[in-house]
């Protein structure tokens, strides 16, 4: 039984298409995470699982039922806001009663799950508080309690993080994560940041102008990125992309040749986009990888390591380095070493992976 | 380790506290050259504020000054300043007056209806407009709700006299369709408070609905989305959502309108009202008008106006501070 199921969903307003048909599965108690720039789509189509949004066309389906014109209500769904969405004028207590209310559970009962909950939460102490008189990671709580009180079918989550402070924000991510296992409950999560669904995701579906890019589990994207916009979103800093073209041996980039596993002598003379993780290149040659020629510009120290911000040719660089407690020794580095079997090739006209035996 | 009596950067803390001490004195002393800085930067602000500044102290503050005699025993001959004090003698006058304190009752009284009928009508219109949903018949509805308030009280006055007259008003016409004689509506002492407070109600109630449409328009968008997924209705969300949400801007509007209690709207009472029902009809505001202008008794008319002030005052700052401790709602 598939939690959340969208078949050939589509969303126009007017002749203003903003969904294009998309099909994707959502196990039982699975945490997917909807990611893509603004404007994507994602929200749009959280909404649609909501039934905040009418479905132009398509099926959807939650717990193998068609809800395609079924009321909100009537979905078992809860969302989790991105602004919260607490009532002003209501405590704690009565922010997490309310849909309970609507749906006449007895008083008792409602006390109790409310209890439960906050409890799970750590908001017990703040249950008479209003929500103006909490703090942002005590409100992202309350929404999340909410949600929870309802005991629903489906999460929903829109964007719940990115109202917080960075710091907040990786504290309240491994909340929900530890709440997902704890409840087992089938989540779908809205977010632009790509840290966010890294973290949280089992899969990640990565969109863009309304169409799904590529579904898959988070080190599967990472590694192995369908397409140049999925290598360009997933990785902080994300994929470098150069122009080059296949040789006998690897890609020419500029001046430039590097070595690439696999099976790419059949298509020398083939247009591509070559991808280099900033992480994956070494300042030494440690075999098996070849030197690409840079110009540096700038060294932004991060600790541990370093942001080397650097030219080659026309493109645009960014690699990572250990600065081993010091950066004094990156200022004069002229190439970084790429291995060869962790370079990425997409077609320079579709920007679609290839797979050529690597 | 640091030492208690030394701050972090080792600097003792007497001598810390002198510099911070200073230093505060520093900037205290700047206060007027900051001051004048902060006009001569802004100085195009404070000149919009000017002319309503201009307003309140000709019209507002500067009339107090002949408030005076309603303590004394004014000739218009001496003037203001040299009128003799004759103390609290007005004041006895007026509530020894049978007129004056029915004119203080009736006041009240059309008050009362004023805010249990007129202060909901413009509430209960703006979430009657809110759950419209058609665009262009939401647009022309609230256009001819507005209408009203654009038209001089003459007009009204006119208008109302017209609908209820015995032979050719529209609701008489009615009456006797029904087949009942005609009512004399206003000249009836009965009817003058019912057709004072609906006029004022048609007059008004549209273009009030706006203050509260707005504070409608503030209310978050995924309060109403989030109680759409709990299972809310657009009743349960009218009541649950948007009342609570607009209750800061009710309080304050209530507020004021407490404030006003003691100004009947004068124009349409003197309009709408004859000898004949000043036993319902007769205000402050028109007893005023009567004794102050037409007898030419000023000093007790003033302290008519005076006591007329002081109960709205005080009625505005027990309001004020009820809502404040009650709902965190106020307007100072």
């Amino acid at each position: 039984m598939s939690g959340v199921n969208l078949s050939g969903i589509v969303k126009a307003y007017g002749a203003l298409q903003v969904v294009h048909g998309i099909d994707l599965t959502v196990a039982e108690k699975e945490f997917v995470v909807l990611v893509g720039p603004s404007g994507c789509g994602k929200s749009t189509t959280l909404r649609m699982i909501a039934g905040l949004e009418e479905i132009t066309d398509g099926d959807l389906t939650i717990h193998d039922r068609r809800v395609n014109r079924v009321a909100p209500k009537d979905r078992d769904v809860a969302m989790v806001f991105q602004n919260y969405a607490l009532y002003p004028h209501l405590n704690v207590a009565d922010n997490m009663a309310f849909g309970l209310r609507i749906r006449k559970m007895p008083k008792a009962e409602i006390k109790t799950t409310i209890a439960d909950v906050a409890e799970i939460l750590g908001l017990t102490p703040y249950l008479d508080r209003r929500p103006a008189d909490l703090s942002g990671g005590q409100r992202q709580r309350v929404a999340m309690g909410r949600a929870i009180v309802r005991h629903p079918k489906v999460f929903l989550f829109d964007e719940p993080l990115s109202n917080l402070d960075a710091k907040l924000r990786t504290q309240m991510r491994a909340e929900i994560k530890r709440l997902h296992n704890r409840l087992g409950v089938t989540s779908v999560y809205v977010t632009h940041d790509q840290v966010e669904a890294m973290t949280l995701a089992d899969r990640i579906v990565v969109m863009n102008d309304g169409r799904i890019e590529q579904v898959g589990t988070p080190m599967e994207l990472f590694n192995n990125p369908a397409n140049t916009f999925v290598a360009g979103f997933l990785g902080s800093p994300p994929m470098n992309q150069m122009k080059g073209m296949l040789t006998e041996t690897g890609a020419k980039i500029g001046d430039a040749e590097i070595k690439i596993n696999g099976a790419v002598a059949g298509h020398a003379g083939r247009d591509v986009i070559v991808g280099i993780r900033p992480e994956h290149v070494t300042l030494s040659d440690e075999g098996q990888s070849s030197a690409l020629p840079i110009s540096l510009d700038l060294v932004e120290p991060l600790g541990s390591e370093a942001l080397l911000h650097a030219r080659h040719g026309e493109d645009t660089l960014v690699f990572k380095a250990d600065t081993n407690g010091d950066i004094a020794h990156l200022s004069g580095v002229g190439a970084v070493h790429v291995p060869s079997h962790l370079v990425k090739l997409f077609d320079a006209e579709t920007g679609r992976a290839l797979n050529l035996g690597t | 380790m640091v030492d208690e009596n030394t701050n972090a950067g080792g600097q003792p803390l007497e001598e810390a506290l002198i510099k911070a001490r200073e230093a505060q004195r520093r900037v205290t002393d700047g206060r007027w050259v900051r001051l004048f800085d902060h006009f001569k930067r802004e100085w195009q602000i404070y000149a919009m504020l000017l002319p309503t500044i201009i307003w309140f102290v000709v019209f507002l503050y500067k009339p107090m000054y002949g408030l005076q005699i309603a303590f004394k025993d004014y000739s218009i001959f001496r003037g203001v300043a040299d009128s003799p004090w004759i103390g609290w003698e007005h004041f006895q006058t007026l509530f020894a007056n049978d007129q004056f304190i029915r004119a203080v009752r009736n006041t009240i009284t059309i008050s009362f209806y004023n805010l249990l009928f007129g202060f909901p009508a413009p509430i209960i219109l703006a979430l009657m407009f809110n759950e419209v949903m058609h665009a262009t018949y939401k647009r022309t509805a609230q256009t001819i709700v507005y209408l009203p308030h654009f038209i001089s009280s003459v007009i009204i006055a006119g208008i109302v006299i017209t609908a209820f007259s015995p032979t050719a008003g529209i609701i008489n016409t009615f009456i006797g369709w029904l087949g009942f004689d005609p009512v004399y509506f206003l000249t009836q002492p009965q009817w003058f408070r019912p057709i004072f407070v609906g006029t004022g109600i048609w007059q008004e109630a549209g273009f009030g609905s706006i203050v509260f449409l707005a504070a409608i328009a503030g209310v978050n968008p995924s309060l109403y989305e989030s109680a759409v997924v709990d299972g809310a209705n657009r009743w349960q969300m009218m009541w649950k959502i948007t009342i609570p949400s607009i209750l800061p801007t009710i309080l304050i509007m209530l507020i004021i309108r407490i404030g006003n209690v003691m100004e009947v709207s004068f124009e349409l009472v003197i309009l709408l009202y004859q000898p004949s029902t000043y036993e319902t009809a007769d205000v402050v505001n028109t007893w005023i008008y009567r004794q102050g202008l037409q007898s030419g008794q000023y000093d007790l008319a003033a302290a008519a106006g005076l006591f007329n002030a002081v109960v709205a005052f005080v009625l505005v700052m027990t309001a004020n501070t009820l809502s404040r401790r009650f709902s965190r709602t106020s307007l100072w």
